[in-house]
């Protein structure tokens, strides 16, 4: 790597700001925005590594949950998205998502793709209270923030024993723990795949109107077991065989 | 008449350098092969500057110089570019950094045995500018004529671009390789680490444990069997370990009360 050093000095102290998990403040301080959340995606989805409130944690976790939003968006086209206001535009593109941060108070949201020389590791969103583009200035402070945050994440990692998630990040798994310990629970309960599993988790939340996270917490406390919604049919030879 | 026929060539090497540059600017900004692009470089030097031979050579890790693109497959060709290792143009200029040229080997030279061979092969002139990314020295771009005679200056001025060409794709294929293999990295971590959570509810459910004991289930499971926790999960996620086996493992009569 050849960086910068005024880069390589804002790298060493962005991996100083993961271990406190302050990295999103930092990022609300240098922009003077309402809120920043920064989200690490590997080949599985994965969640946040730090977000700077639990407004714009409902958000994030929204996204995560219904694969359908600005930051995924993001991700996916590995552009910045930016959404200055929820126009009708934005509504058809993420309805779930524009419901939702319009009942939080949230005006703006501005997702830019965490990447470098082809890298792909997530997505830093920014969250304004009110309508409006960012400042050219925020912007160009955005675009700089994503080259410290892509090479500090991943020089995080590569400071781990390999295979191992660096500890710093262990947040961004942390976060979903109970929604993937339940995706293992029911797998096992309906003799399917994780993958498959967390889809019917998805589906129950959706049908009750819960969100993911609760209905996780339900099945990881043994409050709920998804084979329960099935037994009639299942008695029937769903499937047969 | 000289001068029309001199100024037609001027115009239509003006032309085919040009289009080089084109061609080979447009294979850098989508996905390439850097040896399929040195070797295509090799090429439109032979043909840009009337060289019989040319060839990109790069340092290796201990700083010897291999040949990584070549406008001919010939061994003997070849040959000239490896021996160069011990002494020749190459060395030298990979050595200093400067373009080294002779114009006639058989005249004099500062390396004999590389001159010895060269002249047999049919190539009286040689050249060699530096491959370089700032004050780094890559390798180098190596050219034999067979006429005689030193490059003009012009022609020494277009052989260091398209030695400047070769050093972006090179440095460029790289950045993106490291890169690469660090998300690859991080991926498989963030994979495995889920990977775990996941086996834990597997395990919690079939032995109706808590996620505590399923953890514990788990790493008993992978030291016993000298696997590492990691895999482990994946396996059991994958389906290509049964939860059961886990479980008899390591607890093989479990009256499940006995417990604390």
């Amino acid at each position: 790597m050849n960086l910068e050093q005024s880069t390589r000095i804002a790298v060493a102290l962005g991996r100083e700001a993961a271990r406190s998990s302050s990295l999103c403040g930092v990022c609300v301080e240098v922009l003077v925005v309402a809120g920043a959340g920064i989200t690490i995606m590997g080949g599985r989805q994965t969640g946040p590594v730090c977000v700077s409130n639990k407004r714009m944690a409902a958000l994030e976790d929204l996204q995560f949950v219904s694969g359908v939003g600005p930051c995924q968006d993001a991700y996916r086209f590995g552009h910045p998205v930016h959404a200055p206001r929820f126009d009708a535009s934005a509504v058809s593109r993420w309805p779930t998502f524009v419901d939702l941060a319009n009942a939080s108070g949230v005006g703006a949201v501005f997702a830019y793709p965490l990447t470098n020389n082809g890298a792909k590791v997530g997505v830093l969103t920014i969250y304004q209270d009110h309508e409006g583009d960012l400042t050219e200035a925020q912007n160009d402070d955005s675009v700089a923030l994503v080259e410290v945050l892509t090479e500090t994440v991943l020089s995080l990692q590569d400071a781990a024993p390999v295979g191992t998630l660096a500890a710093e990040l262990e947040d961004s798994v942390m976060y979903r723990a109970q929604i993937y310990q339940a995706s293992g629970m029911v797998a096992v309960q309906l003799h399917t795949s994780v993958a498959d599993a967390l889809v019917r988790i998805r589906a129950h939340a959706f049908s009750n109107s819960r969100t993911v996270s609760e209905v996780a917490a339900d099945i990881v406390t043994r409050r709920l077991r998804l084979v329960d919604d099935r037994t009639d049919r299942e008695g029937e030879g769903l499937n047969g065989f | 008449m000289a001068s029309e026929i001199d100024e037609s060539r001027a115009r239509t090497r003006q032309a085919l350098t040009a289009s080089t540059f084109v061609e080979i600017v447009d294979t850098l900004v989508g996905d390439f092969d850097v040896i399929e692009v040195l070797t295509l470089l090799s090429a439109r030097c032979v043909e840009l500057l009337g060289a019989s031979a040319a060839g990109i050579l790069l340092a290796d890790a201990s700083g010897l110089l291999r040949v990584i693109g070549a406008s001919t497959e010939q061994i003997e060709l070849l040959e000239l570019f490896q021996i160069q290792n011990d002494d020749g143009p190459c060395l030298e200029c990979f050595r200093t950094g400067a373009t080294v040229m002779n114009g006639d080997l058989r005249a004099s030279s500062p390396w004999p045995e590389f001159a010895i061979e060269t002249v047999r092969a049919g190539f009286p002139s040689v050249c060699a500018v530096p491959l370089r990314l700032n004050d780094v020295i890559l390798g180098c771009l190596n050219l034999f004529l067979s006429v005689p005679a030193p490059l003009s200056p012009q022609d020494v001025a277009l052989a260091q671009a398209l030695a400047d060409v070769a050093s972006i794709a090179i440095v460029q294929d790289e950045v993106t390789r490291k890169a690469a293999i660090r998300e690859g990295q991080l991926r498989r971590a963030l994979d495995s680490r889920i990977a775990i959570e996941q086996a834990k509810g597997m395990i919690a459910e079939r032995g109706r444990v808590d996620m505590d004991e399923a953890f514990s289930r788990l790493r008993a499971f992978a030291r016993n069997n000298n696997r590492g926790l990691s895999e482990v999960a994946e396996s059991l996620v994958a389906g290509t370990l049964t939860i059961d086996s886990l479980a008899q493992v390591r607890r093989p009569p479990p009256p499940p009360s006995r417990r604390d």
